[in-house]
This record gives C-alpha cells, sequence and structure tokens, in this order.
C-alpha cells in the first residue's frame, strides 16, 4: 500500500533523495579535502565510495519492489503509446469489449439462474428429497417432484440425518388488497419454511410451526420484500392488515427479509401462507390434502452438519420401509398387482444436492443458456485472436523499435513484458468498457426470455460476483491476446530486424496465418451455430401450430380460485362461453379445459380395448373441449364427429361419454384399424382401468404444450359437471385487438371481483412460446455476424501485411513476365489455404458441439450438411472477397515502382 | 586491493542503524562517520548501502525523518527512532546475544 502511495509520489521523493545524497557528498568531499586530498581527487573518491547510481537505484527498489515498478513504468509507457494510434486503441478495445461485454452479461443469467446459491443460511446443506415409486400409483403429477404432506412432517423426526425438513408448493391465487383482485404467485409452505431456511422477516413476524399444526390454523401470510415494497409502497403498518386469498380473509402478519425470493428462481411469490390453509388456496377443495396421498409439495431437508445426502438416504431407509407398508394399508390406495406392490415397496426416498432450490425454470433454461455461454466464450476468444492479430501488425511495424531496444541491452523477456503489459492495459480497459455495456446487454437478454418468467425473477445489476467474473475474463482476455506476441517479440533476427528493410525475416507472418486460420474456424462455427437456430425457428415459425391463428383470441379465467364451487364455476364458463359467442364480433367460440402453447398440459397413460387391451407406453396429452372448439381453431376433423351437447355427461355419471383422438395417436397406437368405435379410458396399468368412452372422432395433429409438441393427443368433451375449464378460444370477424374490451366487458358484468388471467391473440401466444428458439436465433445470428466480420478484418489485415511484404518479389516476377492472373492465384493460394484449413478444423468441431445444441433445434439436425455447406460458403465467399483487396493490388503493382522501392 | 577490514555481516547494518540512531538523531552522513567511529575502524560499512537500509528502515516505520539545520548549518535530513524502532532493537540485540552466546558456546566446547 505504501508502495503504491510512493509511486505517486515518486517526483517529491527523487528530490528528497538527491537532496540527502548531495549533503552526504559535499560532507566527505569537504572532510576530504580537509585531510589535504585535493579537491579533483575527493570528488572522484567519493563518487567512487558512494556509487551513486546504484543507491539511487537500490533506494527507488526500497520504495517500490522492482517488479511492480517496472510494471508501473511499462503500463505508462503502454498509455502513452495507445493514446498515439487513437485507431488501432479503438478497434481493439472495442473488440474486447464487445467480447467481455457480453460474455459477462450471459454469465449474469447462469449465475443467477443455474449456479446461485439460494441467499439462506448455509444453503450447501439443503437437499431435495425425491421419491422414485411409480407415479400412477402415488398420484403425482408429471416430474415436478412432489411429495405428500405427511412424508414432510415424517421426515421432520428424523432428526438423526437432518436438521429440518421443509415443504412448500407454488400456487397461483387472486389476491384482493384493498383494490380490484389480482392474479399473482405465492408460495404455500409449511410452518418449518422459514427456519429451517434460515430467513428472518423484515417486518413483523415470518410463518412459524404454530401456523401450520392443523388444518385452519394459521390465518396469516407473510409478503415477500419486492412485493411489499411494490404493492404496499413499504408502509410500515402494513402488518395486521387484512387481505383476500381469493374470497377467504388473512392477515399480514410480517415481511421477509429482503433479498429472498423463495426457493424456487423463476417464480418470484408474491407472499407466503402455511399449508395448514390450503383449502384457502385454489388447490383441490375436496381432498384432505394435510393427511392424505396427494403429493402436491416439494420437500426441501437440511442435512446435519457431516451428513452427506448419500449418508441420509440410505440412513432413512429403516424408517421409510415400514412407512411404504404402511401406506399400502390407508384407504385410497389403489388396488395393484403383486409385481407392482413389490416394485413400490421397493422405491426409496432421492436426496440431492439443492443449494440452489428447486426450479423448473432453471432446467428449461439451462442448456439454452449454457449454449449462449459456449458461444460467448468463442466469440470472447475471436475478439481475443483479433487483438492479438492488431497487436502482431502493430510489433511488425515497431520491430526497428523493439530492435533497438534490444541492441541497447534489454532481455527478450523484458520486451515480452512490456508487450504483455500492452495488452493487459487495453484488456482491463475493455473490461470496464464492458462493464459499462453489460447492464443493457443484461436487459436486452432479459427481455428475450419467457416473459413472465424472467421479468421479475432475474435482475439486469452488477454484482460482486460479477465484476469478480469480468476482472478474470479481462485478465485471462489480456493473457490470451497478448501472450502470443509477447512470446514472439525479439524472435527476429536482430541484424535483421535493424536493416532499413527486413526483406528475409517472417514479421510473424507465420503466427498470423495461424490466428487467422483459427479465426476462422471459430466464426465458422459460430455461423454453422447461427444457422442451425434460425433455420429451427424458422421451422417452427412456418409449421405453425396446426392451425391459423390469426383473428384468434385467447382468454383464462379461474372461478375456482375465487371462491367458486365447481358447479358454480362450470355454469359460469357455460354462461359466459354462450355471451361470447352471441357477440356481434365473434365469428365462432369454444372452451377448453387446459390453454394450448403455454407449456402446461394434463397427462396420463390411456388404455384401450380392442380385440386385445393395449395400454400406451408413454403419456398422452388430454385436453377438455366444447362443442366447436376444433372449427374454431380450425384444426381438421378427419373422421367421425365433433362433440355435441349430447356428450356432455349429467351430473352422477362417471368417466367421459366419448373421446376424439388426433391423428397422431390412431398412428402410434391403432394403426391399420378403424379407430372409431374404439372404447377408451384414461389412466394405464391397473386392472380397474376400465375403457368404456368410445372415440367418436378424429381430428388432425395440433400443438399442444408449444410449438415443437405434435405428441399424441385426446379430447374429452368439456361441460362435465366437475370440468371447471376456463380457457376461452374466440375467432373473431375484423381486427381481434377491436373485440378484446367488448369480451372484457362481458366478464366484468358477470362478476366485477373476477379477474381475467391473460388476454391474448393467438399470434402473440405462438410468438411468446418461441421466446428462446428467437432468443438462441438471434443471439447466434448476431454473434455470428460479428465473428465473421472479426475474422474478414483479421484474414484482410495478414493478407495486406504479406502483399507489403512481397511487392518487391511480386514487381520483380511481373517484371520478368509474370502475368497479372499468376499473380493474383500466387497471393490468392494463401488466403486459400488459410481459409481451407479454418474450415476443417471448424468441421471437426462441429461434431462434438453438436450434442450440446441438438436438444434446443427442431426438425434439423446438428450435423444437417446442407445448412453447414451453407455456412461454409458464406464465410468462404466472404474470406475470398476480403482477401482479393489486397490480391488486386499485389497484382497491379507497377514493376517499376515496386523495384525502385529498394 | 583487498580490505583490512571485515565486511559487516548481513543484516546486521538494520541493528547497528537502530543502535546508533537509539542514543540520538542523526543525519546520513553522521551514521556513517559513527559507524566508522565506534567500530574503530575494523567493520567496513558501504557508504552506499547505508541509504537503502534507512529507507526501508523508515519504511517499517521503525524510524521517522525530518529536514533540520546540521552542525554546518546547511539542511540535512535527520533519521530518529520511532517507539517501534525502540522495540525492535530491543528484539534484536536480543537475538543477537542469543546468536552470539550460542556461537561462542560452540567455540568453548570445541577448544576445552
Amino acid at each position: 500500500m505504501i508502495q503504491l502511495v510512493n509511486w505517486f509520489r515518486r517526483a517529491s521523493r527523487e528530490r528528497g533523495l538527491d537532496r540527502e545524497l548531495q549533503y552526504h557528498y559535499d560532507r566527505r568531499v569537504a572532510d576530504l579535502t580537509a585531510a589535504g586530498i585535493p579537491e579533483p581527487e575527493a570528488r572522484r573518491r567519493v563518487a567512487v565510495e558512494l556509487g551513486l547510481a546504484q543507491v539511487r537505484e537500490e533506494v527507488r527498489d526500497v520504495w517500490l519492489t522492482r517488479w511492480l515498478r517496472d510494471f508501473l513504468y511499462d503500463l505508462r509507457f503502454s498509455a502513452r503509446s495507445f493514446l498515439r494510434s487513437p485507431g488501432f486503441t479503438a478497434t481493439t478495445l472495442l473488440s474486447l469489449a464487445l467480447g467481455i461485454g457480453a460474455t459477462t452479461a450471459i454469465y449474469s443469467l447462469v449465475d443467477q439462474v443455474i449456479l446461485h446459491a439460494l441467499p439462506v443460511r448455509e444453503p450447501g446443506r439443503l437437499v431435495l428429497v425425491d421419491w422414485n415409486a411409480d407415479d400412477l400409483i402415488t398420484g403425482a403429477i408429471g416430474s415436478s417432484n412432489q411429495m405428500p404432506h405427511a412424508i414432510c412432517r415424517e421426515l421432520q423426526q428424523q432428526t438423526r440425518f437432518l436438521d429440518g425438513v421443509l415443504c412448500r408448493a407454488e400456487i397461483q391465487v387472486n389476491l384482493t388488497a384493498g383494490g380490484d383482485p389480482r392474479p399473482v404467485a405465492a408460495e404455500i409452505v409449511s410452518g418449518s419454511y422459514f427456519p429451517v431456511l434460515g430467513v428472518g422477516p423484515a417486518l413483523g413476524r415470518v410463518i412459524e410451526p404454530e401456523d401450520d399444526s392443523a388444518p385452519g390454523t394459521g390465518p396469516v401470510v407473510v409478503l415477500s420484500y419486492d412485493f411489499w415494497q411494490s404493492q404496499f409502497g413499504g408502509a410500515a403498518d402494513v402488518v395486521g392488515r387484512k387481505v383476500l386469498i381469493g374470497n377467504h380473509p388473512m392477515t399480514v402478519v410480517g415481511v421477509a427479509a429482503a433479498g429472498f425470493r423463495g426457493v424456487d428462481v423463476g417464480a418470484v411469490p408474491a407472499f407466503w401462507m402455511p399449508t395448514s390453509m390450503y383449502a384457502d388456496s385454489n388447490l383441490s377443495t375436496s381432498e384432505d390434502l394435510f393427511n392424505g396421498p396427494e403429493r402436491w409439495l416439494q420437500i426441501l431437508a437440511r442435512l446435519r452438519p457431516g451428513v452427506s445426502a448419500a449418508q441420509a438416504q440410505t440412513g432413512l431407509l429403516p424408517w421409510f420401509r415400514p412407512w411404504l407398508e404402511d401406506s399400502t394399508r390407508r384407504p385410497g390406495f389403489p388396488g395393484i398387482s403383486a409385481e407392482r406392490r413389490r416394485l413400490y415397496l421397493a422405491s426409496t426416498l432421492i436426496l440431492t444436492p439443492a443449494p440452489q432450490g428447486h426450479s423448473p425454470f432453471r432446467r428449461s433454461l439451462s442448456q439454452p443458456l449454457w449454449v449462449l455461454f459456449a458461444a460467448t466464450g468463442v466469440l470472447l476468444g475471436l475478439a481475443c485472436l483479433n487483438v492479438a492479430g492488431l497487436f502482431l501488425a502493430r510489433g511488425s511495424a515497431r520491430g526497428r523499435e523493439l530492435g533497438t531496444r534490444l541492441a541497447l541491452g534489454a532481455s527478450r523477456g523484458r520486451i515480452g513484458r512490456q508487450l504483455l503489459a500492452d495488452s493487459l492495459l487495453l484488456a482491463f480497459a475493455g473490461g470496464i468498457l464492458g462493464i459499462a455495456l453489460a447492464p443493457a446487454a443484461m436487459r436486452a437478454l432479459i427481455a428475450f426470455l419467457p416473459h413472465d418468467l424472467a421479468a421479475n425473477a432475474l435482475r439486469p445489476s452488477l454484482s460482486l460476483d460479477l465484476l469478480g467474473f469480468a476482472f478474470l475474463v479481462s485478465f485471462a482476455a489480456g493473457l490470451l491476446s497478448g501472450i502470443a506476441p509477447a512470446l514472439h517479440a525479439g524472435r527476429d533476427n536482430l541484424v535483421n530486424s535493424l536493416r532499413e528493410r527486413g526483406g528475409t525475416s517472417s514479421g510473424g507472418a507465420r503466427l498470423r496465418k495461424a490466428i487467422v486460420t483459427l479465426q476462422v474456424a471459430f466464426s465458422l462455427i459460430l455461423l454453422i451455430g447461427a444457422a442451425l437456430f434460425l433455420r429451427t425457428l424458422t421451422g417452427l415459425v412456418a409449421k405453425g401450430p396446426g392451425f391459423n391463428t390469426s383473428n384468434l383470441l385467447a382468454f383464462a379465467i379461474a372461478p375456482l380460485e375465487n371462491g367458486y364451487s365447481r358447479v358454480d364455476a362450470s355454469r359460469l364458463v357455460r354462461r359466459l362461453d354462450e355471451q361470447v359467442r352471441a357477440l356481434p364480433a365473434t365469428r365462432s367460440s369454444a372452451t377448453a379445459r387446459f390453454a394450448v402453447l403455454t407449456g402446461g398440459h394434463w397427462s396420463n397413460k390411456v388404455t384401450m380395448q380392442t380385440d386385445r387391451r393395449i395400454v400406451t407406453d408413454g403419456f398422452i396429452n388430454f385436453n377438455s373441449v366444447s362443442p366447436g372448439f376444433f372449427s374454431t381453431v380450425g384444426v381438421r376433423l378427419v373422421a367421425g364427429r365433433d362433440f355435441d351437447r349430447s356428450d356432455t355427461r349429467p351430473p352422477g355419471e362417471i368417466g367421459p361419454r366419448c373421446a376424439i383422438v388426433n391423428q397422431a395417436f390412431v398412428k402410434r397406437y391403432l394403426a391399420g384399424r378403424d379407430p372409431l368405435g374404439v372404447p377408451i379410458a384414461r389412466g394405464g396399468g391397473s386392472a380397474d382401468v376400465k375403457p368404456d368412452s368410445p372415440i367418436v372422432g378424429v381430428v388432425a395433429d395440433m400443438s399442444y404444450r408449444g410449438l415443437r409438441d405434435r405428441s399424441e393427443q385426446v379430447f374429452f368433451p368439456l361441460f362435465e359437471h366437475d370440468d371447471t375449464g376456463a380457457t376461452f378460444y374466440i375467432r373473431v370477424r375484423g381486427a381481434p385487438q377491436q373485440a378484446i374490451p367488448s369480451i372484457r366487458r362481458l366478464v366484468q358484468q358477470d362478476d366485477p371481483r373476477l379477474p381475467i388471467l391473460w388476454f391474448r391473440t393467438l399470434d402473440d401466444q405462438v410468438s411468446r412460446s418461441l421466446n428462446t428458439e428467437r432468443m438462441l436465433a438471434a443471439l447466434s445470428g448476431s454473434f455470428g455476424a460479428l465473428a465473421l466480420l472479426l475474422s474478414l478484418v483479421g484474414l484482410y489485415g495478414v493478407m495486406s501485411f504479406v502483399v507489403t511484404r512481397r511487392t518487391r518479389e511480386i514487381g520483380i516476377r511481373l517484371a520478368l513476365g509474370a502475368t497479372r492472373a499468376s499473380t493474383l492465384s500466387l497471393v490468392l493460394r494463401d488466403a486459400v489455404t488459410m481459409i481451407a484449413a479454418g474450415v476443417a478444423l471448424a468441421l471437426s468441431c462441429v461434431a462434438a458441439l453438436g450434442k450440446l445444441v441438438q436438444s434446443q433445434l427442431f426438425g434439423i439436425s446438428a450435423t444437417d450438411p446442407a445448412t453447414i455447406a451453407a455456412a461454409a460458403m458464406v464465410l468462404a465467399a466472404g474470406a475470398l472477397a476480403a482477401a482479393f483487396i489486397p490480391a488486386w493490388r499485389a497484382s497491379n503493382v507497377s514493376p517499376t515502382d515496386a523495384l525502385r522501392l529498394e | 586491493m583487498p580490505s583490512p577490514r571485515f565486511p559487516l555481516p548481513q543484516g546486521t547494518l538494520d541493528m547497528l542503524i537502530l543502535q546508533i540512531l537509539s542514543l540520538e538523531p542523526a543525519h546520513g552522513y553522521g551514521i556513517a562517520q559513527r559507524l566508522d567511529q565506534i567500530s574503530r575502524s575494523v567493520v567496513h560499512v558501504n557508504q552506499g548501502s547505508l541509504y537503502p537500509a534507512l529507507h526501508r528502515l523508515q519504511q517499517k516505520r521503525w524510524l521517522r525523518a525530518g529536514w533540520k539545520p546540521s552542525e554546518t548549518g546547511r539542511e540535512a535530513k535527520f533519521y530518529s527512532l520511532t517507539p517501534a524502532g525502540r522495540r525492535q532493537l530491543v528484539v534484536e540485540k536480543d537475538s543477537w546475544a542469543r546468536l552470539s552466546g550460542a556461537v561462542n558456546l560452540i567455540f568453548e566446547e570445541g577448544s576445552r
């Protein structure tokens, strides 16, 4: 520290030292002359005795360690020389800033989505508890690691291995807090949630075990800090206020600590409520979720110190085995075969480390993010290569300066270090610029992500971690771009470089060619990636969802969340459906239980009865739709008939009366048969599934979960008494936006307290569902373009350099009768070699990288020959054009001029 | 020309400077002269190496320095001991005493 102060005070330090030494010198000379030595002799002797120059240097070493001093001098020298060539500086700075900025921005998302541990006490000891039993027996839905409430409570007794267990589920509820009800995301959590995570209140208190002791005991909510700030203006008197969840009154008892946003990145809860109040949330109201076997919660546990996840998993077996035995005797346990019973009893709890919590969002986003991270890494590498190339060019221009310094006794290491200081200085300046650019880049990135999730879950802010990362990246970039020129420094023959014209020296041409080759390879990789993602996007857009989306509107309501009973909800939906159909702007309209293209789905296996019993090997996607759904969205009826009113099941009757399947289903399971009339049923496996709903129609395939999905689907008639499906599809006349207000008014007239969850055109829905694809295509496209530009500039630079070096040779060739064409090909041959080598290098990497991106592609293989060939052609054409300009210049060299230059 | 005097053992110069300055503040030339006189010209101190040592000790905050008129009336940079320097001197004297004692013991053991 003192040393750095010394650096900035070095002028006054130097003056002090001079004065001090001068004093010594004068006194000594005076003493010696007084002793009778003649003054000139005295001066000479004192000068030898003291060794002034060396003393000064040694004192300077005391002030500032030698290497640090040298380094600071190097930096100052570098800064001065950069200021002398602003064009060069701006180019290199910009390419580094772009590379570092992009990498930092993507890394921030990777960090926030994938790597960041929860802001809780000792997140490293958190594990996710899952159960590998057959979902069909335990009633789990999909693969979201859900567990029954009972296991959570019993796990809490296992204190030998676990320090605490919490359970939680995401819920969507309508919250009324002194205004209109609004749909918000929330978390319903066990009383152990906050204590186990070690998260405290910012205000009031958090949910405590007493709130969660028995059903209905804790009508309290704890607000999230962000929600409290944005919706309540951070009001201090929020504690004690009453709010409505659906139409159940609850009391706000506190605000959770700032920065805590639940355990799921991507689902930011507005508030937390205890699981004891499950009946007041919009979860199923008919079952006893507190004691029943329903799997509806995720369980996170905190391991005891020193216990590993594997140890705990094994250690829990002696407790879990009897629990399983016991569960088979409980009421409601399905009748299953002996074999499946054996499998069920052999199932175990699976504990996986979860320091980052539980997040389906992370799962869906992590691959695209890693792909982008890899792409920015390549881009940054390219920028470094570009800077290295520019440094080499500058180095050969500075050849004489370096030669002179070598001749004066500078060591090669010393000069190499100087060049390294150059690149480090540039990289850090580039890094600072990059960090300045990063927040804007992050905002742009977040805008590309699925909106509802990303907007509140991700922050475009710089953290200390991020600055550290940017610093490391800058340092690495500085080393990468500086190491080749530094190693190369002074490799040239000293005598040659001092000669007026270093005709024979290579001037780093070979190194520069290697760099350009690498650049070509890197940019081809990025170009191929861009082409693949672009074709995926255009392929998906061209394919569409399987129906015409123009003039099609959709909106959703959730009457159950507002306290409707199932029967009332069903009536409301039917009433609204009729009113919407009566609107003048409506051409046709229908409702579905689940919205399409939103990622959500309802699925199970299907059992069919033909000449034998067939159970599907995979899950089939289901939906319930009203009559006219297919004609409204425009899905063709291939065979049979649509549902009609008579298909609606009267109260009391169990099971749907009939079903419609799609072509994919027929092709997969009923090929070669007449599908009409085949009885089917939801569920598979157990013998009590009775196929009794005949197939009455076959429809063309349409996308359900997303555009990529064209799975087997089965549709059942809506408007059965317990179906409360609430997504409305309306085909309108004229502009869809104009119809929205009148439809909104309809809903409001019916129930002013019922919010519309979302209202959008299907075009908008399609485009939303393509967010990730669009992000990948747009970013990889711009990376590819940038990479292409960088490598073309690099190639152009090297070719110009080579041509300038060979001007004399070319002049002689021309004078001896070589033709323009042969000169042109002479120079171009060089370029072609570099391009071909780069392409070959890239192609060998593409196969390996293909695995990384394959899952993100649609309708195209990662090694699609046509795409790769097209990208390679674009690159080769651009590269040849870049090389052609210097080659043309070479062929136009006038022999007399070239030779006169000598 | 071989010097008739001993070169100063490594690391002892700092200790000697601290010892001299513990008596009274002095400037660089004064310290050099004092070293010469006290050691009765037995020990050879390279005058040049004095200054890096002084600056080093100052950087360690064992010495402080200031410009004052010297005995000739001209301004000179005077060094004096800080409290930390005084403590350091005690430590160094102690360890020197133990080292030389140990060396003496070994010699006496050999000659007995």
